[in-house]
């Protein structure tokens, strides 16, 4: 490759620049001392060799050296100019640093989630994620899920004709490793036995599965641990292999270690991986979990392109779906399944994309526009200096210095400060990227670090990037600076109409992007006060719920749990700071029960997809939990047993099934038509059953004194607090829960802390925008007072005759301010016109306010305008000051 | 004063291939180079000696030579080069191309039979 020794010669050179001449010059010394041996003279050998300078310069100009020399001249030439106008220079770097540090951060996040596959797996473009979308289940809306029963996995996996390139898996993220309530949790991942094959992940030591290990039902109990785990369980030292791990309560043999790339297949790392065959058989469960169409939870990754298109797969593995459904009893068997495949990446997949996906993509377009207004802004910034060197670069072009040279003394310039700003860019992703990922996904524990190879890739072409584009401007417009003008204006010309519309055009683009990203955040802002506003039912703030855990194998007889947490709640009543104290079978908005039931009507179909649910709950819930009962009374208080077969609705379900008549008095029966009568007592107002954010859910209560089927048992308390007592009750309850059960763990949790998760995603969306939005109001603001500040100095001259001629002070301020509000408020209308356009892509990102809202636009609209003419008014002022002979005379 | 060759005189690129030719002697240093064209052309072809220098360093951008420092017989340092594999096909084409020229030259003379 003969171009490839050239350039490794040049590059030889280039590494070693200073000794180039020197040995040159050595060559030369030899060649003109052996040629005077030889003849004798000195003289004449040196004139025979000709001009040693003009030769050595004549090599010098063939190698790359030139070109260092000369980067070299202009990045200390622009080092120098940057240290005259330090302040324009420290403007422009921060500025872009945060518009590229903002799009570095947002890019660490969206790379995780959405862009790179997981790693240590071979050709991830080959591996599928198999969907599911349901029909019947779940309500009867459809949705799209990964979660597959195990006759579901087999079906199709035989469907394909070739089960070893399908692999099913299931995980856990919260194993404990032993039986005692304080053993660490494990990561786990249940994978059948070719699991590893067809993901092409193979184990940095020691072997994973074989078949005979994976056979369902006679699992062994061995485990395959990433590198991370077996570091920090057993540190580095020693033969991991053969050792033993528990998780839950049995040991573990170890057979593998993976190596430190592999972490499995989603954002949350993986530990340990397990014969899927190992799957803990649920209690409730009267056949083996993989025979159960009850046991959603597995997911599948098939090569499908190794089988055949994605289309057969899924045409395919749909007919099997739907044949094996068919043969199950009509309710429940969904045969208008259809199976789908995605990528490996699980956010690319046909699932509905998480909160998370959606926030970070809206977060990269709100830091794309950040990017915009900053290199607006730096644009800017540069043009107003380049003008304000005008008489600078017309000397240096008059003294023979080519527009060639001048365009690229200016790019090194810009590209300099980009350098810097990338720099800057580096620390804000690193940070920012840790911030997002807390933020957003604070329960994942992630396997890799937010700045890396890609991290840097990306933030050094977008640095280059927008060194360009802002060198490209300010570089044009300088070097066609005419000499004999600009040396004969000198400082005073203002640039010309058409710089300054360029001027003010960038200063317009500013101020709509700044509506938009302010938009953004006021409707977000907006949305998490409606969200926070909105009434669940539930009186939170003052609630506590209750419970007590025990170590695996340990839990006492649920009957005398609940019958000692009834000698609890009547203690608790007497505690200070305690107004109510109830029993129920489980935690409000955290599960319910369905049970079969009939009323005096014709239920059937007038649910639609909500079928009511059902609460187990002792007499005081209401009162406890703040739910008012808005017709008839709540449960009666007789006891257990001598309590009256009572039911309380809500008025959800009232609604459905009574319509405007009263369902007082109406008649329940569950399980059979021939079951005994439960009278409806009452109705209560309708509580969240599931989420915050959701339609009216049909719900009814039983009492725990007389139940409709007797497997429920009040295990849980719910105790409501004076609100500023909360935490002091808090205590209380753990002190007296700890007092009546020594083995076991009191778990103490306040409503509101169970809500917090639902709460976050619009408190995140709120904080992230305003942060945003504020970063580009200040931006702006920046840019503005820099423009109007320039141009007020280039006119001093018109100033100083204006006043002379009689202008007031208020007229100059007037006619300063009013030319800044003017394109300051074109942008304004733009940013409108763009808010409107993009509501789409935010309608789902907020909530109880529309996206085109005119109130939110007016008031970000004012808010830009006000602080633009405060930003304004400094500089105007300065005008006002300007002396008439002072500026008269300087010409 | 003798009239005498200026660089100028030869056909441009020829001192390239007279240099490739030289090397495929093998490795030599510069003033060696200088000595072989001088000698073998009876110092018809007296070109300027440091203008050899610059052809080097062409030579070695195009990659047709390279260059190692070492020790010559009188015991100086001295950077000795040697023709590549592509230096050696480059030289081929351009005698190749010398040829076609001086044969076309030749004819406009009336020295050679046209074909």
């Amino acid at each position: 490759m003969s171009w490839l020794d050239g350039v490794r010669h040049r590059l030889r050179t280039l590494i070693r620049p200073n000794t180039y001449d020197a040995e040159l010059q050595e060559e030369m010394q030899l060649h003109v001392e052996l040629e005077a041996m030889q003849h004798g003279d000195a003289w004449a050998a040196r004139r025979r060799f000709g001009n040693r300078t003009r030769y050595l310069e004549e090599s010098r100009r063939q190698t790359w050296l030139p070109l260092i020399d000369a980067v070299r001249q202009d990045v200390s030439y622009a080092l120098r100019s940057m240290r005259r106008s330090p302040g324009v220079a420290l403007l422009v770097t921060i500025t872009l640093a945060l518009g590229i540090g903002a799009n570095a951060a947002t890019f660490t996040l969206l790379d995780e989630l959405y862009l790179r596959a997981p790693r240590g797996i071979q050709s991830p473009e080959t591996l599928r994620r198999v969907w599911v979308r349901h029909f019947r289940t779940g309500g009867g809306i459809p949705f799209t899920s990964q979660a597959l029963h195990y006759p579901l996995y087999q079906t199709m996996a035989r469907a394909t004709g070739d089960s070893t390139q399908v692999a099913v898996y299931a995980t856990d993220w919260s194993v404990r490793m032993g039986s005692e309530l304080a053993a660490p949790r494990v990561r786990v991942t249940y994978a059948s036995p070719n699991y590893f094959d067809v993901l092409g992940v193979r184990p940095a030591r020691g072997r994973t599965f074989t078949a005979d290990e994976g056979v369902l039902g006679k699992g062994a109990a061995v485990v395959v641990v990433s590198e991370a785990f077996w570091r920090d369980k057993f540190g580095t030292r020693g033969d991991p292999l053969g050792q033993t791990v528990l998780i839950g309560r049995t040991p573990h043999v170890v057979i593998g270690v993976l190596g430190a790339a592999f972490r499995g297949l989603d954002i949350q790392s993986g530990d340990v991986w397990v014969p899927l065959a190992t799957y803990p058989q649920p209690e409730w469960m009267r056949e083996p979990w993989w025979q159960s169409t009850n046991q959603y939870g597995l997911r599948t990754v098939a090569r499908v392109p190794r089988l055949f298109d994605d289309r057969t797969f899924a045409a395919r593995a749909t007919t099997a779906a739907r044949t094996l459904n068919g043969a199950l009893d009509g309710e429940r068997g969904d045969t208008l399944m259809t199976v789908a495949t995605g990528s490996i990446v699980e956010a690319r997949g046909p699932g509905a994309p998480g909160q998370e996906l959606l926030i970070s993509t809206r977060l990269a377009g709100g830091a794309a526009l950040l990017l915009l207004i900053a290199c607006a802004n730096a644009v800017n910034l540069l043009l107003v200096r380049a003008l304000s060197r005008r008489r600078e670069i017309a000397l240096r072009m008059a003294l023979g210095v080519s527009r060639r040279q001048l365009m690229r003394l200016l790019t090194v310039e810009a590209l300099l400060l980009a350098v810097l700003a990338t720099a800057g860019a580096m620390l804000i992703a690193t940070w920012g990227g840790t911030v997002l990922r807390t933020l957003l996904l604070p329960d994942v524990e992630w396997s890799h670090s937010v700045f890396d190879g890609r991290v840097a890739t990306f933030t050094v072409t977008m640095g280059l990037v927008v060194g360009l584009v802002a060198a490209f401007v300010p570089a044009l417009q300088a070097s066609r600076a005419d000499v004999s003008t600009a040396l004969a204006h000198s400082a005073q010309g203002g640039g010309g109409r058409h710089r300054s519309r360029l001027r003010s055009g960038l200063v317009m683009v500013q101020a709509a992007l700044a509506v938009v990203l302010l938009s953004g955040a006021a409707l977000f802002v907006r949305s998490l006060h409606n969200v926070q506003a909105l009434d669940i039912g539930y009186d939170a703030d003052q609630l506590l719920f209750a419970g007590v855990r025990f170590a695996d194998g340990a839990a006492p007889p649920a009957p005398a749990v609940a019958s000692a947490m009834r000698d609890v709640a009547t203690r608790l009543r007497r505690r200070a700071g305690v107004q109510a104290v109830a029993t129920g079978a489980m935690d409000p908005m955290r599960g319910f029960t369905v049970l079969q039931f009939y009323t005096g009507r014709d239920s059937a179909g007038s649910f639609g997809p909500n079928e009511p649910t059902l609460g187990i709950v002792s007499p005081e819930f209401f009162a406890a939990t703040g739910l008012r009962i808005v017709r008839g009374t709540g449960f009666s208080t007789a006891g257990p047993g001598a309590a009256p077969r009572e039911i309380v609705i809500n008025e959800a379900m009232a609604r459905i099934l009574w319509k405007d008549r009263s369902p007082i008095g109406e008649c329940m029966v569950f399980v059979t038509r021939a079951a005994p009568c439960f009278t409806i007592v009452g109705v209560v107002e309708t509580a969240r059953r599931d989420n915050v954010i959701e339609a009216a859910m049909p719900q009814y209560y039983a009492s725990l004194d007389q139940p409709p089927i007797p497997d429920w048992l009040g295990t849980r308390l719910v105790v409501r607090a004076d609100g500023p007592a909360l935490d002091a009750v808090r205590t209380d309850v753990r002190t007296l829960l700890q007092a009546a059960w020594p083995a076991g763990e009191a778990t103490v949790t306040a409503m509101r802390e169970n809500l917090e998760p639902e709460y976050r995603p619009w408190r995140l969306g709120a904080t992230l925008f305003t942060t945003f939005g504020l970063v580009a109001l200040l931006v702006a603001v920046v840019g503005i007072y820099g423009i109007v500040s320039y141009g007020v100095n280039q006119r001093r001259r018109e100033f100083g005759v204006r006043m002379a001629l009689g202008a007031g002070t208020g007229n100059v301020l007037q006619h300063v301010v009013w030319e800044s509000t003017r394109t300051i408020a074109v942008g304004i209308a733009l940013g409108a016109v763009a808010v409107v356009a993009l509501s789409r892509q935010v309608a789902e990102l907020v909530y109880g306010v529309s996206p085109r809202d005119p109130a939110t636009m007016l008031g970000v609209g004012g808010l830009l305008l006000t602080v633009a003419t405060i930003a304004a008014l400094f500089p105007a002022w300065r005008a006002t000051r300007v002396d008439p002979v002072e500026t008269l005379r300087a010409d | 004063m003798p009239p005498r060759a200026s660089r100028n005189d030869l056909l441009p690129g020829t001192l390239d291939m007279l240099v490739l030719h030289t090397l495929t002697l093998g490795s030599l240093h510069g003033y060696a180079i200088a000595q072989h064209i001088a000698k073998l052309s009876a110092d018809v072809l007296q070109v300027e000696q440091g203008s050899l220098y610059p052809a080097l360093e062409r030579l070695q951008k195009a990659g047709w030579a390279t260059s190692k420092w070492g020790v010559s017989p009188t015991g100086r340092k001295a950077r000795y080069y040697t023709i590549t594999a592509s230096g050696k096909r480059q030289l081929g084409q351009e005698l190749a191309d010398f040829d076609t020229v001086v044969l076309a030259i030749a004819r406009v003379l009336g020295r050679a039979e046209a074909p």
